[in-house]
């Protein structure tokens, strides 16, 4: 299976200057399939392979360290996937609601990538950013913020146009002490 | 000498060490399931909790601060803390929940949430009996559920490996089975998939949980997560009885329990012996238990013609016995000694020959090389060839074997409980010349081809002594009955509840689990001249005799191997073979 996925050279070479930057060579898991993930879209079981096999680390620990981050891809995903946070304080301003309504526009459910392989959507825990609940993160990459229906669709319009969402700077309430004003 | 105080008693301790582990050396109960005295300690199930404190010290005055009643002013962590990872500390102050309530109220809580996703299958759970948690939950949990949710379902029935079966719902995360995977068998095959409340032990993707000491995960599983696919489901742990044997698979000679129920050996499981297995078993010798059940030689057996061996009765066997060695003479009789036999068996065949004037003694080791490890298998495959060796038997192989055939021109091959011919490029052939007595446990190819066949105990049946491959000294106490023995007169046999109240005349016991057999000194002691031989009553003389006699036994004894957990004998490894 894993003749499917190989490193070349190139990546070997990166991948030996990711472990160099650490102390243990454990510690590089994180970034390597990060890389791999990079290369091949995703991190499923052969790809968990190539990269125990390619640090010389125990497969079973691999394993471990991608089932327990929703962000690395157990499977092949959608070019575009995203990461709808249903964790406490998204849930409580609507995030299930986002989730649901998502599901109902791309016709599949989380944890599902539409037939044309361009969505896929997730239910992930806490992105820490429970100040602009709900929100989202797509690919791995940036969040949506405050979300609302009409945010979601000019969001999936933007990106089946190839547009991807810009950073968006949210400014927290600033701690007000009483005796300043 | 530093001192603790746990509870307001005072405690010495002389080296460094854990709250925790100091605590169940002393007698002390504290509830945990992570902690596993030879893993490594990662604190993550929070059941050791404690309140800990130290004495505040005044570095100007050089004294302790003193409280208004003359005592010394304690300064607790800010928190409770787990006593698993706690270092001892001179002046130390521990409350557990015999003295705090605060201690009570979250060993309580923590097990309630450990609680919340475990499901109430204690009824149909094969560690029901065993299981620390629910022990723990009697003892320390909360008395009910409050939570009125689903509980969250994982994987049930996970065949994880050849012999290791998952439940994933009744995990509780200890990580016990992953640690010992990394620091003790060293395949790192398991790790914790996923995380939150849908955490479980896994093996990576397609891979097979094939660890030569995958069974271990099942003991130390502090709940019904893994189970044994060998012993899953057969019996309740409450209605068998344990004894304390040592491992016949293996030269390692691992301390084991044998759990017997009606007479039958169910399961093998370690016992803990710090100089020999720890608390660890290669999964072989566990599944080595049928041989004990299964097979046996009931009765002596004689060959009446070529192909026909018929059972018979002890007197005939005896009288055949002794017609036979009163024709030959003592040059023509080929003694072989076991590795597989105790010491107390190998010295009274030997003793019994020597008499009749034979003074030649052979032996054939069973080693495979290549077939051990570094951890607990040895290519020895039998228990106790130091043990055969050190008391005067010559070893031999193969060859050998031919040649001494050949050139004493036997009359009678006399061979002590072991399959040579299963286990050698010999065949039933070479012996065919010669009048073969075979004592046996179990029937095989070497006990088939024999003219006479002595049924003898095996090492769960009879107290005796086996020689591990590093020279320890290590017995057997017997947990099956024989036809001639009895749990209740024999007081060194256990008892289960079973065997107390069960009679035969119920649906739980049966009588029909008793081999006819006797150890093999017994036999040679109904066989000796009564003049010359001394009558043994059991085996504890036979070591008596043997220690006085044989240096190498020097003040070796039951009571002693008891105590101790068995002797290091100070040996010559005898790797000359042999070749006459």
């Amino acid at each position: 299976m894993s003749d499917t996925y190989t490193f070349d050279t190139k990546d070997l070479k990166e991948i030996e200057n990711i472990i160099a930057k650490y102390p243990e060579k454990q510690a590089a898991v994180l970034p390597v399939l990060w890389y791999a993930q990079d290369k091949f879209g995703h991190t499923d079981s052969s790809v968990q392979k190539l990269v125990a096999e390619t640090m010389d680390i125990p497969e079973a620990h691999i394993h471990g360290v991608v089932t327990f981050y929703t962000q690395f891809y157990e499977k092949p995903m959608g070019k575009h996937v995203l990461d709808v946070c249903t964790c406490l304080s998204c849930q409580v301003c609507g995030g299930y609601d986002m989730l649901h309504y998502m599901e109902e526009k791309l016709g599949i459910k989380a944890g599902e990538t539409t037939p044309d392989g361009q969505f896929s959507i997730q239910s992930v825990e806490c992105l820490g950013a429970c100040g602009y609940a709900p929100m989202l993160q797509v690919t791995n990459d940036k969040y949506v913020n405050h979300l609302t229906r009409e945010k979601v669709d000019k969001l999936i319009e933007d990106l089946k146009a190839g547009k991807k969402p810009e950073f968006e700077s949210m400014k927290m309430p600033q701690h007000v002490n009483g005796s300043d004003k | 000498m530093p001192e603790i105080f746990i509870d307001n008693i005072r405690y010495e301790y002389e080296t460094p060490g854990k709250v925790l582990q100091f605590m169940l050396d002393n007698g002390l109960d504290l509830p945990f399931f992570c902690y596993h005295p030879s893993l490594s300690i990662p604190a993550n199930c929070r059941q050791c909790m404690v309140k800990a404190g130290m004495p505040i010290f005044n570095r100007d005055k050089g004294t302790y601060e003193i409280d208004e009643e003359g005592n010394r002013k304690i300064r607790y962590f800010p928190k409770l803390m787990t006593a698993c990872s706690l270092d001892l500390a001179d002046g130390m102050v521990i409350h557990t929940h015999h003295s705090d309530e605060l201690v009570k109220q979250a060993q309580a809580d923590n097990l309630e949430f450990i609680l919340i996703n475990h499901p109430l299958d204690c009824p149909i759970c094969d560690q029901a009996g065993e299981c620390p948690l629910q022990i723990l939950t009697y003892k320390y949990g909360p008395e009910g559920s409050r939570f009125e949710h689903k509980k969250v379902h994982k994987p049930k029935a996970v065949q994880l490996g050849p012999r290791v079966i998952l439940d994933a719902e009744r995990c509780i995360n200890c990580t016990r089975c992953v640690r010992f995977t990394d620091e003790i068998s060293k395949t790192h095959q398991l790790t914790i998939v996923s995380r939150g409340d849908k955490n479980y032990p896994m093996t990576a993707d397609g891979e097979e949980f094939d660890d030569p000491y995958s069974l271990n995960t099942v003991d130390i599983c502090p709940v019904g997560a893994l189970t044994s696919a060998d012993f899953r489901f057969k019996a309740r742990v409450w209605e068998m009885n344990q004894t304390p044997g040592i491992d016949m698979s293996n030269g390692k000679g691992c301390n084991t329990w044998l759990w017997t129920r009606d007479n039958l050996i169910l399961r093998i499981t370690p016992r803990f012996n710090e100089s020999v297995n720890d608390h660890w078993m290669p999964d072989e010798a566990r599944l080595s238990y049928s041989r004990f059940n299964e097979n046996r030689i009931s009765r002596p057996q004689i060959r009446l013609d070529r192909d026909e061996q018929v059972p018979t009765s002890w007197n005939n066997a005896e009288l055949t016995f002794r017609e036979e060695l009163d024709k030959v003479s003592p040059s023509q009789i080929l003694v072989l000694g076991s590795p597989h036999a105790s010491v107390e068996d190998n010295y009274s065949f030997r003793k019994f020959f020597e008499e009749k004037g034979v003074n030649e003694f052979f032996y054939l080791p069973h080693i495979i090389p290549g077939s051990g490890d570094d951890l607990l298998l040895s290519d020895d495959q039998a228990p106790n060839t130091n043990g055969v060796n050190a008391l005067g038997f010559r070893e031999t192989d193969e060859a050998g074997l031919k040649k001494l055939i050949k050139s004493k021109k036997t009359s009678i091959i006399a061979i002590l409980d072991d399959d040579i011919l299963e286990r050698t490029g010999l065949t039933a052939k070479e012996f065919s010349g010669s009048f073969t007595v075979v004592l046996g446990t179990n029937h095989n190819e070497t006990s088939l081809s024999a003219n006479l066949v002595i049924p003898i105990t095996c090492a769960a049946e009879h107290a005796a002594s086996y020689v591990n491959v590093d020279g320890r000294i290590q017995r057997t106490i017997p947990a099956k009955e024989t036809l001639y023995t009895n749990r209740r007169l024999n007081l060194e046999m256990s008892m289960s509840r079973l065997d107390h109240y069960g009679t035969k005349f119920d649906n739980w016991v049966t009588d029909a689990n008793r081999v006819d057999c006797i150890p093999a000194w017994e036999f040679f002691t109904r066989l000796g001249d009564e003049q010359t031989t001394p009558a043994y009553h059991s085996s504890r003389e036979i070591m008596e005799e043997i220690a006085g006699r044989i240096s190498r036994f020097k003040e070796v004894s039951y009571d002693r191997m008891d105590d101790e957990n068995g002797i290091q004998l100070e040996l010559k490894q005898n790797t000359e073979v042999n070749t006459v």
